[in-house]
C-alpha cells in the first residue's frame, strides 16, 4: 500500500457574480489575483492546499477548478451576470466536494475536512428554496465529506442570512453598515489569504482547527430578533 | 595528532551521503531562518545515543521545515529527553510536542519532559510499581508554576488552565522500559495528545502490513475518512490516562514520536515505513539517526522527535 503523500485542507471561494457586483469587478478580480500571488509566494503552505474558485449567479460556472496553486498558471476571471441564487450554489457543492475529497484520496492524499469561504452582496433570489439543500450539505451524517462554511455578506446581504449559511455563528460576517463595498471586497481577500495560509501553518501540526480571522471593514453578523 | 587529509572528490562524496532523505514528492530546499530572539539556547537539531548490557537507545529531535521557513521561522517546539535509573538499568523516556497556539510551547514541551522523567527516576528509586498518573500530574503542576512565575503572580493567585495552556501547551509521552531477569524488556507508558508508540517487528520485510504495531490509536491510519488535528494536550488532562503495558522482543523495536514521525508513517506499509525499518534494522550512529529524522517530505513539514529502544539480550 503506498504512503500517504500528504495531507491536505480542500478550500473553496465562491464569489456572487449577480448583476449587483458589477460595479466591484474589478476589486473581485484583484482579489482573486492577490489570493494567487499570495499562494504562490507561501510555497510550502500552498502544497497543503487546494484552491477551488467557483462563481456563482443563476448557476455556478467553475473559475478555477481545484488546483495546487504551486503549479497553477492561471487566474481565474469573473464574469458578471444574472441573480443571486444560493440554491445553485449549495446543490453544485453538494456534488462537487465529495467528487473531489474522493479525488483527492485517489491520488494519494488524506484530508481535512473542507472549507468554504462564502461572498454575496445580495439576498437570496431563490427565497427559502436553498435551504433544504444547504441542510443536506453541511450535515456530516448525510454528507460526510460535509464543508465548515464561511459567509461574508455585503450590500444588501442580511446578517440572518449569513448566520444561516455558515456552519457556525463564529465564520459568519457582515460588512459594517456604510462601508465602500469595493473595499469591502478587498478585505475579505485579504482575510481569506490569511486565514488560509494560518491555517496552513495549523495544518500536520499539535495544533488545532481551522483558523478564521475576520476581514477588516467586517463585524460578526449578530441576527435581529 | 595531525588531521586527517581527505581529498576534494572525498569530500564531495562525504558531502552528498549527507543530502537529506527524501520520500517523494521531497519539500523544496530553503536556507533556514533563525528561531526567535530569545529561543537561542533551542538548537534546530538534538541527537542523543547510547548502550547498556540490555538495550540501545536513540533519540533525536528535529525542526519542521514549517518552522524553519525564513518567513515564519520560529524554534522547534518538540523535545524528548531519556536517562537510565543506574540501579536497576531501567530506561526512563519522555517526548513532548509543544502546541503551536502556546506562546513559549518549546519550554512547555521541555519542562513536561524534563518532569516527567526527574517523577519517574523518583518513584523507581522509591521502589514498587510507578505512578503515570502523578507523573503526568507533576508535569502539569511544573507548567502551573512556571505559567504563574512568567505571569508575574503571587502564589496565592493561581493561574487558570487557560492561561497555562496559552503558554505552555504541549503533548506528552513518558514511561520507562525494565529489563527483566528472563531476558526481555518491560515497557510501561501513558500519553496526553496525539503523540505516539509503535513496535516496529524488524524481522519482517519491508512493505509488510504489520512492519508497525501502533500502542495507541493513530490519526492517519487507514479507514480515518478525515483526518482531524485536535488534540487533547497538557496542561487539559484526559478523564482517562491512556496507558498501555508490553513486553518486547529482541526481534523488536520501540519507537516513541511526534506527529512529526507519526502522520507520514501513517500505517507504515510504505516507502516512508520502508526506509525508517531499513535504517532503524541495527542502531545508527546518533548524528545519522538525526539525520534520518530530518527526512524530506512535501506537506510533511512539522518537528519530529523521535526515540528507539532495541532490547540487547544474553549481554547480562
Amino acid at each position: 500500500m503506498p504512503d500517504v503523500k500528504g495531507v491536505l485542507l480542500p478550500a473553496y471561494v465562491l464569489a456572487d457574480e449577480s448583476g449587483s457586483m458589477g460595479p466591484y469587478r474589478r476589486e473581485l478580480s484583484d482579489g482573486l489575483l492577490s489570493l494567487c500571488e499570495a499562494l504562490r509566494a507561501e510555497p510550502m503552505i500552498a502544497a497543503k492546499l487546494r484552491l477551488a474558485v467557483l462563481g456563482f449567479s443563476e448557476d455556478v460556472q467553475v473559475r478555477l477548478a481545484i488546483a495546487d496553486m504551486r503549479t497553477e498558471t492561471t487566474v481565474p476571471q469573473v464574469i458578471i451576470r444574472g441573480v443571486t441564487n444560493y440554491g445553485a450554489v449549495f446543490n453544485d457543492l453538494l456534488y462537487r466536494i465529495p467528487a473531489d475529497v474522493q479525488w483527492l484520496r485517489g491520488q494519494g492524499y488524506k484530508v481535512h475536512r473542507p472549507v468554504v469561504f462564502f461572498l454575496s452582496d445580495g439576498q437570496p433570489t431563490d427565497g427559502n428554496g436553498w435551504r433544504t439543500t444547504h441542510a443536506t450539505l453541511v450535515d456530516r451524517a448525510q454528507t460526510p465529506a460535509a464543508p465548515n462554511i464561511i459567509s461574508c455578506g455585503i450590500g444588501d446581504a442580511k446578517p440572518a442570512t449569513m448566520i444561516d449559511v455558515a456552519t457556525s455563528e463564529q465564520f459568519a460576517f457582515v460588512a459594517r453598515p456604510g462601508v465602500n463595498i469595493g473595499a469591502a471586497i478587498s478585505e475579505f481577500f485579504a482575510a481569506l489569504v490569511s486565514s488560509l495560509v494560518e491555517s496552513g501553518q495549523a495544518l500536520n501540526s499539535a495544533n488545532p482547527t481551522l483558523v478564521i480571522n475576520r476581514p477588516d471593514q467586517f463585524t460578526m453578523a449578530i441576527d435581529e430578533v | 595528532m595531525a588531521p586527517k587529509q581527505i581529498s576534494s572528490r572525498g569530500a564531495a562524496l562525504s558531502a552528498a551521503a549527507w543530502e537529506r532523505m527524501t520520500v517523494q514528492p521531497p519539500s523544496m530546499p530553503f536556507e533556514p531562518g533563525p528561531p526567535k530572539q530569545s529561543a537561542y539556547d533551542v538548537l534546530d537539531t538534538e541527537c542523543e545515543g547510547w548502550s547498556t548490557d540490555r538495550f540501545t537507545m536513540r533519540a533525536a529531535s528535529v525542526r519542521g521545515d514549517s518552522h524553519r521557513w525564513p518567513r515564519r521561522s520560529k524554534p522547534r517546539q518538540d523535545c524528548g529527553r531519556a536517562t537510565v535509573y543506574e540501579r536497576t538499568g531501567t530506561l526512563v523516556f519522555a517526548v513532548a510536542d509543544g502546541v503551536s497556539g502556546a506562546v513559549h510551547s518549546e519550554y512547555g514541551s521541555r519542562e513536561a519532559c524534563r518532569t516527567a522523567v526527574e517523577t519517574l527516576v523518583e518513584q523507581l528509586a522509591r521502589g514498587g510499581e510507578i505512578d503515570l498518573a502523578a507523573t503526568v500530574q507533576n508535569a502539569v503542576g511544573r507548567l502551573v508554576e512556571l505559567a504563574q512565575w512568567r505571569l508575574g503572580r503571587q502564589p496565592e493567585e493561581a493561574p487558570t488552565l487557560k492561561e497555562v495552556s496559552d503558554l505552555f501547551a504541549t503533548t506528552l509521552v513518558t514511561g520507562i522500559v525494565q529489563p527483566t531477569q528472563d531476558g526481555d524488556c518491560f515497557v510501561d507508558l501513558c500519553r496526553v495528545g496525539d503523540s505516539g508508540a509503535w513496535v516496529l517487528d524488524r524481522s519482517r520485510a519491508p512493505y509488510d502490513a504489520e512492519l508497525y504495531t501502533p500502542l495507541f490509536a493513530t490519526k492517519t491510519g487507514a479507514g480515518k475518512k478525515f483526518v482531524s488535528n485536535r488534540v487533547a494536550a497538557l496542561p487539559q488532562l484526559p478523564a482517562e490516562l491512556e496507558r498501555v503495558q508490553t513486553q518486547l522482543a529482541e526481534r523488536e523495536t520501540l519507537l516513541i514520536g511526534t506527529d512529526g514521525f507519526g502522520d507520514p508513517l501513517g500505517d507504515g506499509d510504505g516507502e516512508f515505513g520502508a526506509m525508517f525499518a531499513e535504517q532503524l534494522h541495527t542502531p545508527p550512529a546518533p548524528l545519522w539517526f538525526a539525520h534520518v529524522l530530518d527526512f524530506s517530505r512535501e506537506t510533511f513539514d512539522d518537528d519530529r522527535t523521535l526515540l528507539a529502544v532495541w532490547p540487547l539480550r544474553g549481554q547480562r
